[in-house]
């Protein structure tokens, strides 16, 4: 019974031995194999430096791809939107050429060394605040675009609203004053005058009887900040209440063309004109009878219409 | 068969004139409160013209007037043919009874008168006798013996065209020139009275250019050979005559407008500015005429009354009236005889274009009753 109980015991141990030794063996196994890894990887960084530089131009490459191609997309809608930034833009676009072209250069070159490469990335970091530079001035553009756009709603907003005015035949606004299109006018006409003028005892005084009228005098401001004009030409329309054009004499009327079509005119007034200056023009108009309702006074000039109002007579 | 032609043609002129008479019953409006209608019957080359012009009586003297009425019988009398001498004594009688009776203006306030052109021609074809023969035969019919019938020469008729078409706003600043059918002439006061007339002439007119440029086609009538003989044509005549003319007249320094009329004038004016209908005159450049001129020789059935009238887009025009003067344009004139007017008046305007100097131009549309009306004026106020 003990020997039996003795035999167990000494099994037991033996496994026991057996299983600490079966562990120190993989532990050391392990252990010698990890060691081994060290080796190889410091062997590689050592012997492939080649290998290397190409993951890393690879890395840049890709870098610079991108960095492309995001520009691309910018440079697309800024052509687009920046007229008046063009120049600028051109400038930009030089430089960025200049820079993609010695970068390309260098990531061409199979045989770079870190020297070369750290020059590329530095390249390309500087491609990329230009990129950046672009970016912000194409966000100037938009901003400057929807501002335009807003003003132009605003314009065609009001001009709605003032047809709608007159047509409601609203007699106590008398004169409400509109601008064009901004974009397409050189001048601009602003303090835009048409009265009525009866004669008593030859002085001339304002009416606003169509029955006294003796003749209509009209008057406006333009204003040009963009350009110097030896001999510029500005046209007037005075609309009846009938749609008729009032003509003062047949040798002084005519027709003009607009983006609508041929319209007649009432006046014409030629002036040289000094870059920024506002000049007041005058006109005026004599009819055999004047009918009693709405004149409308219309400014033009290379065919746009730079300016409108309403004159009743009652 | 010819008397059969020639009485057939009588007849249809008597009853024109007749119905004429018959429709012009009063029917007129007055612009003036306090004026006077006098008429002025003129025996001209192509027709006889009748103008019926309102004068303000509180300023006779300066001459307000107002042209209520024109209206021509066409009846061809420089021909010198018994037919169309026989056409112009009907229509002078039916147009003076017209005056008469259909207008009740008295006697005294009708002046008759006969042009410079049917003079010249009569005096060229030794045919003077058939002009007073023709004045003779009018009075007699109205048995009106001392009935004044005035042979207009060429310098008071341009004087007095001067005076019925151009404003007094641009009497010494504006040279007149009238492109007939077989000459052109026309003037400006060159001093600050309506005495002084200079006379400025040329022998060519619509029809004569037309007619050198046909005798050198030479069997070749496409439209093609008729530009360039056209040009050749013109060539010629601004080489020998129209620059001379034109320094010689003085004009240039003088003058800031130079006004166009006759019926080339009225052509264009219709055509080019079919808006303008209402306009007795227009103003064009230079460059317009060019580019009409290149539509008429490239695109000329552009210029029929349909398609005309779809090039409108105002809605006050009488669409109706225009498409009828534009139909009576190139009834007038064909494609050719406009080329020949439209060549003639941009060689003549290129005299007056300076890259120093621009002059205004103008078409006059009334030119036909200018010197009449003129007439009338000046004899009324007599």
């Amino acid at each position: 019974m003990r020997d039996a109980r003795s035999l167990i015991l000494l099994l037991v141990s033996l496994l026991l031995v057996l299983v600490s030794f079966v562990l120190i063996w993989t532990w050391g196994y392990r252990f010698y194999n990890k060691n081994d890894e060290f080796k190889v990887a410091a062997k590689l960084v050592i012997t492939d430096s080649n290998a290397m530089a190409n993951r890393i131009r690879d890395s840049l490459q890709k870098v610079y791809n991108e960095t492309l191609y995001k520009l691309d997309t910018q440079l697309d809608s800024t052509l687009l939107n920046s007229d008046s930034l063009k120049k600028q833009l051109d400038i930009k676009l030089a430089e960025f050429y200049r820079l993609s072209g010695e970068i390309t250069a260098i990531l061409n070159r199979r045989n770079n060394n870190y020297a070369e490469i750290d020059v590329a990335r530095k390249k390309i970091g500087e491609l990329q605040s230009k990129a950046d530079d672009m970016r912000d001035k194409n966000r100037v553009v938009d901003s400057e675009n929807k501002k335009l756009t807003e003003i132009l709603d605003q314009v065609q907003k009001t001009e709605k609203s003032s047809d709608k005015n007159v047509k409601q035949g609203s007699a106590e606004n008398n004169v409400a004053v509109e601008k064009s299109n901004p974009a397409y006018s050189v001048f601009t006409a602003s303090e835009m005058k048409l009265s009525a003028i009866t004669v008593n005892d030859e002085k001339e005084s304002e009416t606003f009887f169509a029955d006294q009228t003796k003749k209509l005098a009209g008057a406006f401001t333009i204003t040009n900040n963009n350009s110097q004009l030896s001999n510029a030409e500005v046209i007037v329309v005075v609309q009846q209440p009938d749609g008729r054009v009032l003509k003062n004499s047949e040798w002084e009327s005519g027709s003009f063309s607009t983006p609508e079509g041929k319209k007649i005119y009432s006046y014409k007034l030629n002036f040289n004109y000094s870059k920024g200056e506002p000049k007041r023009l005058y006109f005026f108009l004599k009819a055999d009878a004047y009918q009693k309702g709405n004149y409308t006074m219309l400014v033009y000039y290379n065919g746009n219409m730079i300016g409108k109002i309403f004159k009743t007579l009652s | 068969m010819r008397i059969c032609t020639k009485s057939f043609y009588l007849v249809i002129l008597t009853l024109l004139v007749n119905s004429l008479v018959l429709s012009a019953q009063n029917n007129y409006v007055k612009k003036f409160g306090n004026s006077v209608v006098f008429a002025g019957i003129e025996v001209g080359s192509k027709g006889v013209k009748m103008s019926l012009v309102e004068i303000e009586k509180t300023t006779l003297q300066n001459g307000s007037l107002n042209v209520m009425k024109d209206t021509t019988v066409n009846t061809d009398f420089i021909s010198f043919t018994q037919a169309t001498y026989q056409a112009t004594l009907a229509a002078l009688n039916g147009l003076y009874d017209m005056a008469l009776k259909g207008y009740s203006i008295p006697a005294n306030h009708i002046f008759t008168a006969v042009s410079s052109g049917v003079n010249i021609q009569a005096v060229k074809e030794n045919k003077l006798t058939w002009v007073d023969q023709l004045t003779n035969a009018f009075r007699f019919n109205f048995n009106e013996p001392e009935r004044k019938v005035s042979v207009i020469d060429v310098k008071e008729e341009a004087r007095l065209s001067h005076l019925g078409i151009v404003p007094d706003s641009r009497r010494y600043n504006t040279f007149l020139i009238d492109i007939g059918s077989g000459n052109t002439k026309g003037g400006y006061f060159p001093s600050d009275n309506t005495k002084d007339f200079k006379l400025f002439q040329l022998t060519w007119g619509t029809k004569s250019t037309s007619n050198a440029v046909e005798k050198r086609l030479d069997g070749d009538n496409s439209l093609d050979n008729y530009n360039k003989q056209l040009t050749r044509v013109l060539s010629g005549a601004e080489n020998s005559e129209i620059v001379y003319a034109v320094n010689e007249s003085g004009s240039y320094p003088v003058s800031d407008n130079v006004a166009f009329s006759g019926g080339i004038a009225w052509s264009l004016a219709t055509l080019m500015y079919p808006e303008l209908i209402g306009n007795s005159v227009v103003p064009v450049t230079y460059e317009e005429v060019l580019s009409f001129n290149e539509k008429l020789l490239k695109n000329h059935s552009s210029l029929s009354d349909n398609n005309i009238v779809k090039t409108l887009n105002d809605k006050t025009l009488d669409m109706d009236a225009v498409a009828k003067e534009v139909k009576r344009v190139n009834q007038v004139f064909d494609q050719r005889s406009l080329l020949a007017g439209t060549g003639l008046l941009l060689k003549i305007m290129r005299q007056f274009e300076s890259v120093y100097e621009k002059k205004s131009f103008y078409l006059v549309k009334n030119g036909a009753v200018g010197w009449i009306t003129a007439y009338v004026n000046q004899n009324s106020s007599n």
